[in-house]
């Protein structure tokens, strides 16, 4: 089947009622989450997965990728508005879109952000449904040490990404590899590390795990602040930017865009980073860099346009090889095997309607965010200005619910409590909880590849950098182990949050 | 002491406990590994970084890194409030069920952390019970917990 008959079928997966249905909720909800400060996606995907036991795996796949993508468009409202952040990968939105607004020029803002968002969330789904196919193709050559590889590489590069010293980084992957360990082996049937507790023969939960960790800590450690924002007193006009916006950010909107896929299909790469190198490279190339802080459009448009193009560009390693790049990419891969739909190389041909439904769920999402950001702005507006105690006690609530209904088990809603309050503490000890997440997704993966491949090799470590492929991918995660190494890398290297 | 040398102390004892666990799951060789070879590994792996992170986090308490207050400059008793709730929940609703322990939770949260209206806490609390009721157990079908009324 060729590439446009494909994304046809795609077309008529995603423009099914349902589907439609789901995708809509997926973005408004995306939007909000971006919106609101204090709730990021990985949160709000955990708490939405129960939820989406109820209908088929791809409406619930496309709802949780428009989740992904609907925050990247949300996050840079409550960045130009309120300067807070309401997602990570607008962190830097803050810097001009604040300024911008302060100079009266909030709808220009808004409308660069939409518009920048729109074109490179759609060039960036192009980008994948062209890569996705060869690579799969190419992926599917892969054996057990190759994936072994693959999914060393995937923790390294996260932990050399990510905030904080390394070791601690490199320290949550292995408690993430240890908690993916727990429950039933599955070559064996040996039941480890579960001490009696039926409820821990299936393994440690995903859900209740991030919904702890991103959700109940996150509200743990904002409670204890004091929440006090303001919305910039502006009247918000002129949403669709002029020509002369248009002539300063079509570069830096197609400059971010290329950048940003790129890095997102990088493992450990993600919305942030991409926001960040756009901006940085935006400012670099510019005539005029001292106005950069000062509400330079430009500011908006690269940063913004890369954020979004990353997360179409995240889907390629997730889709194609099985191995997720973040955090967000860990708890659609979760979803995947939940719903009993093993991601990897062969997931275009076996499971054709999801891989291109998704794909043209992203059209569609991206032209139904760019109404929701347009004309519908003055709705997020209002909901930014519902204050955080009202918010968090209804966020708990979500958590609370979301857990239970799993499996219908307190155990769950425990075992939520308990990686909340330890989330709490590793925040406060500056531990990321992204790495564990990704190696609690990938523990499982890793643990029966290893097995498989020393099974292979008879023993013989050597046997991973026998085979060409491995060796080169557990090469280049040798390099990322052993750089921070170096002085002068180690204080240089980017550094995400994931 | 500083927060790099507690942590990776309690990390390091963590490490080697689910070491010394996973011999009883028996390691195998490398030709032929067991169910305890792979939880094995990643207690070694924590039980390693985390003494690597002691050695950093005294070497920095040697320039002068001492301790920094964990709660310093924040109300922790609205943290501690907070989980409380979230304990108070989970053993109240297997016997009193969703919808009384739901409006008591969020009465609660509403009233004690950030102190609202009576009218906005009552609004709220119960408002968000019947919808999420509605939502959940109507709509999607999940099997809250029921209480002594049937909800």
């Amino acid at each position: 089947m060729d590439t446009l008959s494909s994304i046809g079928m795609g077309f008529q997966t995603a423009l099914t009622p349902a589907n439609l249905f789901a995708c809509l909720v997926g973005v408004v909800t995306g939007t909000l989450v971006g919106v609101l400060p204090g709730l990021g996606p990985v949160a709000a995907m955990s708490l939405l997965l129960p939820t989406t036991f109820h209908i088929s795996p791809v409406s619930a796949i496309i709802m949780m990728a428009g989740i992904y993508y609907g925050a990247m468009y949300g996050g840079s409202t409550t960045s130009i508005l309120v300067n807070i952040p309401g997602e990570s990968a607008s962190v830097v939105t803050c810097l001009d879109g604040y300024q911008m607004a302060r100079q009266g020029r909030a709808g220009p803002a808004l409308g660069i952000a939409a518009l920048g968002s729109f074109i490179a969330g759609t060039i960036a789904t192009v980008g994948l449904m062209l890569a996705a196919p060869p690579l799969s193709r190419l992926a599917i050559r892969f054996g057990p040490p190759e994936y072994c590889a693959l999914i060393l590489l995937g923790l390294t590069t996260v932990t050399f990404l990510a905030t904080g010293p390394m070791w601690k980084s490199l320290l949550m992957a292995a408690l993430g590899l240890f908690l993916g360990c727990i429950g039933m082996d599955p070559r064996t049937g040996l039941s480890r590390f579960t001490f009696g507790l039926i409820e821990l023969y299936d393994g440690v939960g995903l859900v209740p795990v991030a919904m702890g960790l991103f959700g109940v800590a996150e509200v743990l450690l904002n409670v204890e602040q004091s929440m006090r924002s303001t919305v910039v007193e502006t009247k918000i006009r002129n949403l669709l930017p002029t020509r002369a916006d248009w002539a300063a950010s079509i570069g830096p909107i197609l400059r971010g865009t290329g950048l940003g896929f790129f890095l997102g299909v990088l493992p450990g790469g993600g919305s942030l980073i991409s926001s960040f190198a756009a901006y940085a490279m935006e400012k670099k190339l510019s005539r005029h860099p001292e106005q950069f802080g000062r509400g330079a459009i430009e500011g908006v448009a690269g940063p913004e346009s890369a954020n979004n193009s990353a997360t179409a560009g995240a889907f390629v390693p997730l889709l194609t090889l099985g191995i997720p790049s973040n955090a967000v990419m860990a708890l659609l891969l979760g979803a995947l095997i939940i719903f009993g739909v093993q991601p990897g190389p062969r997931l275009v041909v076996e499971h054709p309607q999801l891989f291109w439904g998704v794909v043209a769920s992203m059209y569609v999402g991206n032209v139904l965010l760019l109404v929701l950001n347009l004309p519908l702005i003055g709705i997020w507006v209002q909901i930014l200005k519902v204050p955080y105690p009202i918010l968090f006690p209804l966020i708990l609530l979500f958590c609370l619910i979301g857990a239970y209904s799993l499996n219908n088990s307190s155990a769950e809603v425990a075992l939520m409590i308990l990686f909340g309050v330890t989330g709490y503490f590793l925040k406060k000890l500056e531990y990321e909880p992204a790495p564990l997440i990704l190696a609690l997704v990938l523990g499982p993966m890793m643990e029966l590849s290893f097995r498989q491949s020393l099974a292979m090799g008879d023993g013989n470590l050597l046997f991973f950098f026998m085979r060409p492929i491995s060796g080169i991918i557990l090469s280049v995660a040798l390099i990322f182990l052993v750089l921070p190494l170096i002085p002068g890398i180690s204080r240089n290297k980017p550094t995400v949050e994931v | 002491m500083n927060q790099d040398q507690l942590s990776s102390g309690v990390f390091f004892v963590v490490g080697c406990a689910i070491c010394l666990y996973s011999l009883s799951y028996r390691l195998g060789t490398l030709a032929a590994p067991e169910s305890g070879l792979m939880p094995f590994l990643s207690g070694a792996a924590i039980a390693v970084l985390a003494a690597l992170g002691f050695i950093l986090g005294t070497l920095r308490r040697r320039h002068g890194d001492g301790w920094t207050p964990l709660f310093r400059g924040v109300v922790w008793r609205r943290s501690l409030l907070t989980l409380a709730a979230l304990l108070a929940y989970l053993f109240l609703q297997a016997h009193v069920g969703f919808a009384v322990t739901t409006v008591l939770f969020l009465g609660f949260l509403l009233r004690a952390i950030f102190p609202q209206r009576w009218s906005v806490v009552i609004a709220t609390a119960l408002l968000t019970a019947v919808v999420a009721y509605l939502v959940f157990e109507v709509w999607l079908q999940a099997q809250l917990p029921k209480g002594p009324f049937g909800i």
